[in-house]
């Protein structure tokens, strides 16, 4: 067994364990925290295969600020008796297995589908090759697939657009009385 | 790691240094920050425990040391003492990854019978082709151990100063990485090294009959990112003027309320860890890293060969000259930190929100689009 085979062994046990507990505890507190390990765990999974960007954009993005926005405004609300009554007992932890089992076998499914006769993809590994990646896909982003890329952009907008509108008519932070 | 045992010693010893580096730091700024405050404020600082007060530091450290083990009755044990350690994470290893130095070149020696070489170590932990996404992406996670420990302290203040810190790291995490993008579309690369490289060179202009020969250094091409970078890393590293974290004055101390000795100096260090992180950002990007104004690689090397060394010796003293050149701009940007904060006062947080989304979003996203038209103009011609 060569050290990548550990690195990755270590990395996967701590990835499904951190995303087991999320749905399993009752506190969602503990659950955000959960689903953070997971997320950071993630970006050093991609980091052991070399997609060094794709690894810091999930830090960034995913550890580093939807994560924590969902761990502050979980701890504005403090929601631990209101959940527990919904997410203890037998029947809820069967219920949640369940849903998780079945989503992961889905997951697995397609994934074997789509990999089916694919060949083992080249590696990059030189910090050169690295950039010459990055170079890539900002070409194909910015070109080729452009419009998905500002549709999306617009969805976001429409998206934050939406949530400030909502706030403000319940009285925000800056409404005027 | 390397290739043979020569290699991966080296490398091992390497990371070591340079994490050592960064903590032992951490006391000196700490006396930096007393006597400078004192400086400022026309007041001694501490000055009885050794010489200039030096060594208060280590009275201080037993202090800390033999203060009794604490946690809240209500607290969760498990996040109380896990967010000091994770403060430290974040500062630690995003150092790890900025270049400190030029790379050491060593040719083959013999050494134990045996031959060893030719190697190449560069002046850094690891080396990732994306440095600064690398970099950006860690120091985000500084966050959860403000979350954390004023989840964990089962305290009023401790959260309240949690939600402000998360609020206001995320605010200025945006204003911070789209104040870097116009650097990056100049140099056109993530790499660090490959920046630095860029800013060595020198470019010619004429103004008022003199002949000029200017390095090609960021903070020349770049003003309103420098600036704007520069203020966010205050932010970002929860000091004044944007201490509200921990404002004293309404919070206690924030989320950090409740820890006491050993625990509270890992905050302390993971807040210097960021600072020097900060600098050290800024000094690649803005301030041409390691190299030296109106010095080249080749003079120095050159002075070192008149003085008899073998190549070896050249590449090492090579290196250490651009690593206390290096250090010293950090240090000086360390000390305007401190300077500042003794200087200004605190903001009021909906300025705070005001001045990093209706301000410095707006004018680091105009400083984007003028430097990609200025660039994508340049490179066409």
């Amino acid at each position: 067994m060569d050290i990548s085979t550990i690195i990755f062994i270590i990395l996967a046990t701590i990835i499904v364990v951190s995303s087991v507990s999320v749905l399993m505890t009752p506190n969602p507190i503990y659950a955000a925290f959960s689903l953070a390990i997971t997320m950071v765990t993630m970006g050093f999974l991609y980091f052991s295969l070399d997609a060094d960007f794709i690894a810091g954009v999930q830090l960034i993005v995913y550890a580093g600020a939807v994560m924590v926005l969902f761990v502050m405004v979980l701890m504005l609300f403090d929601l631990e008796k209101e959940t527990e009554a919904y997410s203890k007992g037998t029947f809820s932890v069967f219920l949640k297995l369940m849903c998780g089992l079945f989503l992961t076998g889905a997951v697995a499914l397609s994934v074997r589908q789509s990999i089916k006769g694919l060949s083992d993809v080249a590696k990059v590994a030189t910090p050169a090759e690295q950039v010459e990646t990055i170079k890539l896909l900002a070409g194909r982003l910015f070109t080729q697939y452009v419009f998905a890329f500002e549709a999306l952009g617009v969805l976001l907008l429409v998206i934050a657009i939406g949530v400030v509108a909502v706030a403000r008519s319940r009285g925000g932070t800056h409404a005027r009385h | 790691m390397g290739s043979d045992v020569f290699e991966i010693t080296v490398n091992l010893v390497k990371m070591l240094f340079i994490f050592l580096l960064m903590v032992q730091l951490v006391p000196v700024l700490v006396w930096v920050e007393r006597r400078g405050s004192a400086f400022i404020q026309s007041r001694f600082g501490p000055n009885r425990v050794g010489p200039l007060g030096l060594t208060q530091l280590l009275a201080d450290a037993v202090k800390f040391l033999m203060k009794e083990e604490f946690v809240p009755a209500q607290g969760k044990k498990l996040l109380f003492y896990l967010a000091p350690a994770i403060a430290l994470v974040p500062g630690a290893v995003a150092f790890g990854s900025i270049p400190l130095s030029c790379p050491v070149h060593i040719q083959r020696f013999l050494m134990l019978q045996h031959w060893w070489g030719p190697y190449d170590f560069e002046f850094q932990s690891f080396h990732f082709g994306v440095g600064i996404v690398f970099v950006l992406g860690i120091s985000s996670l500084g966050a959860y151990a403000l979350l954390l420990a004023g989840w964990g302290s089962a305290n009023k203040f401790s959260l309240m100063g949690a939600l402000r810190a998360s609020a206001q790291m995320i605010s200025y995490e945006l204003a911070l990485g789209l104040s870097l993008v116009g650097a990056i579309l100049i140099y056109g690369t993530f790499d660090f090294t490959e920046m630095i490289a860029q800013q060595a060179q020198v470019f010619n202009f004429e103004l008022l009959g003199h002949a000029f020969h200017l390095r090609k250094y960021g903070i020349l091409m770049q003003p309103i990112g420098a600036i704007l970078y520069f203020s966010s890393i205050f932010a970002e590293t929860n000091r004044l003027p944007f201490d509200l974290p921990e404002a004293e004055g309404e919070l206690v101390v924030g989320y950090h309320t409740e820890y006491g000795g050993l625990k509270m100096l890992m905050f302390y260090i993971g807040e210097y860890g960021h600072m020097m992180v900060g600098s050290a950002l800024f000094v690649t990007f803005y301030l041409g890293g390691y190299t030296i104004p109106l010095l080249t690689t080749t003079q120095i090397n050159n002075l070192f060969l008149s003085m008899g060394a073998g190549p070896n010796v050249i590449s090492i003293l090579t290196a250490l000259v651009f690593h206390v050149a290096f250090f010293a701009k950090v240090l000086f940007l360390l000390w305007v930190f401190v300077w500042v904060r003794w200087t200004l006062p605190r903001f009021r947080y909906d300025q705070l929100m005001d001045l990093g989304w209706k301000t410095m979003l707006p004018w680091s996203l105009a400083n984007v689009i003028v430097t990609a038209v200025v660039v994508a103009y340049v490179r066409s011609k």
